[in-house]
């Protein structure tokens, strides 16, 4: 059950011990001061705590995704400040940013971009090329995720030979090919079937409790039992936090 | 890709293998002609030189022998073609690709192809139009005499015997009506008497237009190096064009491409990173084509005699060439052609390549 009495409009940052990632007054505008301008997030400022399961919830175009990649550091906001570890990565150069995704940031898409022409190992064990680990090396470690999440008979898979359900767990071994502590999972419910989706929940548990933070977008309230903290995103505002009654 | 580069660098390799090798043969010809070749004068032109110079060109020492030779430009039908007039106890080493025998009077040898395209063979007579009388209401009138074919030169004669017509010189003579004249007289020298016979020859008419065996050898060279410039200037142009045609197809602003490189600079990639992957696949891409490019060109070329393409770098050969195209792989244009397609594939991929992955992943995925 989920407790909706408990939605809050706490959205003022709060320091906390345990802080892992603070957002402070973020905007992400595209096409600015153009006519087709588009304002995704306005000002949306926000704590996420280490080891914590984080849900931004909200409908289709409400800004999830583009608030996830700022947090992902896969984007950069037009305005305000995002924080990790207390440290402003808002102006990291482009280098600095691909090294933190490559420590510290596992993403997995919506669409789970894995890239077409190679097979399932290969693409899990991509990330680790530019790090100069032998193909040898790079392949057991790719078998290692692909057999902990049961693709073990699908490494040498094409992507386009894999299931839904089997393609984004290919992409949560990719994203954990680097041992990040912070994975992010962008609408992991929304391309796959109802079995693959409770295998989701399993493995996301199961990092959970391994002391990874995670992070979702999603609008699935058959995640929301699982999370530590939603947030609510509405036409690019943070319109409050909750906590699901499980966790009270 | 692979496909594209092969595309582009066969011809190349192709145009510099036969070129090569018909300056090869060239230079071979001009080597087994003769060491000096004498006309008269004729307003800087080369003008008709009177046969019985010939005896008297004899005489000079350190001369083997002096051939008289008539060489002009007949009509066989539509056809152009080029006939040669030489005395029949002085036979060119071409003689011996001969399938019949040796020119009598009355009699011609032709080229192998000629033979197919008139449906001819030893035996048959063939009319050839030697000179134009008049033209009345633009149509000419020609002088045609008739000859009966003697031989014909074989599929393993020279590029330069598919198109001629050779005879009895004194059949020469009469055709063209120069009695006592031909075009040229070929003098061969002992070695080392190049210059004191030319000197000589010159001090015995100073009409004499004299050209030495070098003399043609820089004439020689002088055309190809031309037709090669020419060939250069024009593969640059097709290159240059190639360029924008082969950005395009490996992904100058094309969604897969881009999305990958999102995908790479997402999951830890840095942009020097991605940029020497690229590097490496232009490399591995130029490793792969350009053999295939030689291999093919070389199978093209010496399995199926330049099928189509030869008569690209050859005139008037045909779509099926009628004797085996001269050729010679040279280890140069094959690292230049790797060169090229290294060239293409950088320029083609680097810039997009380096585009993409300076913008946010998020926005390359998009």
């Amino acid at each position: 059950m989920i407790d909706t009495e408990h939605r809050t409009q706490n959205t003022e940052l709060r320091s906390q011990d345990n802080e892992l990632i603070r957002c402070d007054g973020i905007w992400k505008i595209y096409n600015e001061a153009k006519p087709h301008e588009v304002r995704a997030l306005v000002d949306v400022s926000f704590v996420v705590e280490k080891g914590s399961f984080t849900i931004f919830n909200g409908p289709s175009g409400s800004g999830k995704t583009t608030l996830i990649s700022i947090i992902g550091a896969i984007d950069r906001p037009s305005r305000g400040r995002a924080y990790l570890d207390g440290k402003d990565i808002t102006d990291f150069s482009d280098v600095t940013l691909s090294l933190l995704r490559r420590k510290r940031i596992g993403f997995v898409f919506q669409n789970f971009n894995l890239v077409p022409r190679l097979s399932a190992w290969e693409n899990v064990s991509a990330p680790l090329i530019p790090q100069g680990i032998r193909e040898k090396d790079r392949k057991y470690r790719a078998m290692q995720l692909l057999d902990k999440i049961g693709l073990s008979d699908r490494v040498h898979h094409a992507p386009e030979e894999l299931s839904g359900g089997e393609q984004q767990r290919v992409a949560i071994a990719r994203a954990l090919v680097n041992n990040p502590d912070i994975i992010i999972l962008d609408e992991p419910t929304s391309n796959i079937d109802v079995e693959a989706a409770s295998l989701l929940i399993d493995i996301l548990k199961g990092l959970k409790a391994e002391g990874k933070t995670i992070l979702i977008s999603s609008h699935d309230e058959g995640l929301f039992v699982n999370a530590d903290i939603i947030f609510e995103i509405r036409h690019g505002h943070l319109a409050g936090s909750w906590v699901p009654l499980v966790h009270r | 890709m692979v496909f594209c580069l092969i595309a582009i660098l066969f011809p190349f390799i192709s145009a510099i293998a036969i070129l090569e090798g018909v300056k090869v043969q060239s230079r071979v010809s001009v080597n087994e002609g003769a060491d000096i070749y004498v006309t008269m004068d004729m307003y800087g032109r080369n003008g008709v030189i009177p046969l019985e110079m010939a005896e008297g060109i004899k005489k000079i020492d350190g001369v083997i022998k002096a051939v008289p030779r008539v060489i002009s430009r007949i009509y066989i039908g539509s056809r152009l073609a080029v006939l040669l007039g030489i005395p029949i106890d002085e036979p060119p080493s071409s003689l011996s690709f001969i399938k019949g025998s040796i020119p009598q009077r009355g009699e011609i040898v032709i080229g192998k192809r000629m033979a197919e395209d008139l449906n001819m063979d030893i035996g048959n007579n063939l009319s050839i139009g030697v000179r134009v009388i008049a033209i009345i209401d633009h149509r000419p009138y020609i002088i045609k005499k008739l000859y009966r074919i003697s031989g014909i030169f074989d599929s393993e004669s020279s590029i330069w015997t598919s198109g001629l017509v050779m005879m009895n010189i004194d059949d020469a003579i009469s055709t063209f009506e120069m009695d006592g004249f031909v075009t040229d007289i070929a003098v061969y020298v002992r070695p080392g008497y190049e210059v004191s016979v030319s000197e000589n020859l010159q001090k015995m008419n100073s009409f004499f237009r004299i050209q030495t065996k070098d003399l043609v050898k820089t004439y020689v060279e002088r055309g190809f190096n031309t037709k090669g410039g020419i060939f250069v200037a024009l593969y640059t142009v097709a290159f240059a064009l190639a360029i924008p045609a082969i950005l395009v197809s490996s992904g100058f602003g094309l969604s897969d491409r881009r999305k990958e490189i999102g995908i790479l600079k997402a999951t830890g990639w840095q942009t020097h990173e991605v940029l020497e992957m690229v590097f490496f696949e232009s490399i591995i891409l130029a490793l792969i084509s350009a053999p295939a490019a030689f291999i093919l060109s070389f199978v093209w070329i010496k399995l199926f005699n330049g099928l189509f393409i030869a008569q690209i770098f050859i005139a008037e050969i045909g779509s099926m060439p009628p004797f085996p195209v001269p050729s010679r792989f040279m280890p140069l244009p094959f690292i230049l052609s790797f060169f090229f397609a290294l060239i293409l594939t950088m320029v083609g991929s680097i810039y997009s390549t380096w585009r993409a992955a300076i913008i946010p992943p998020a926005e390359a995925m998009r």
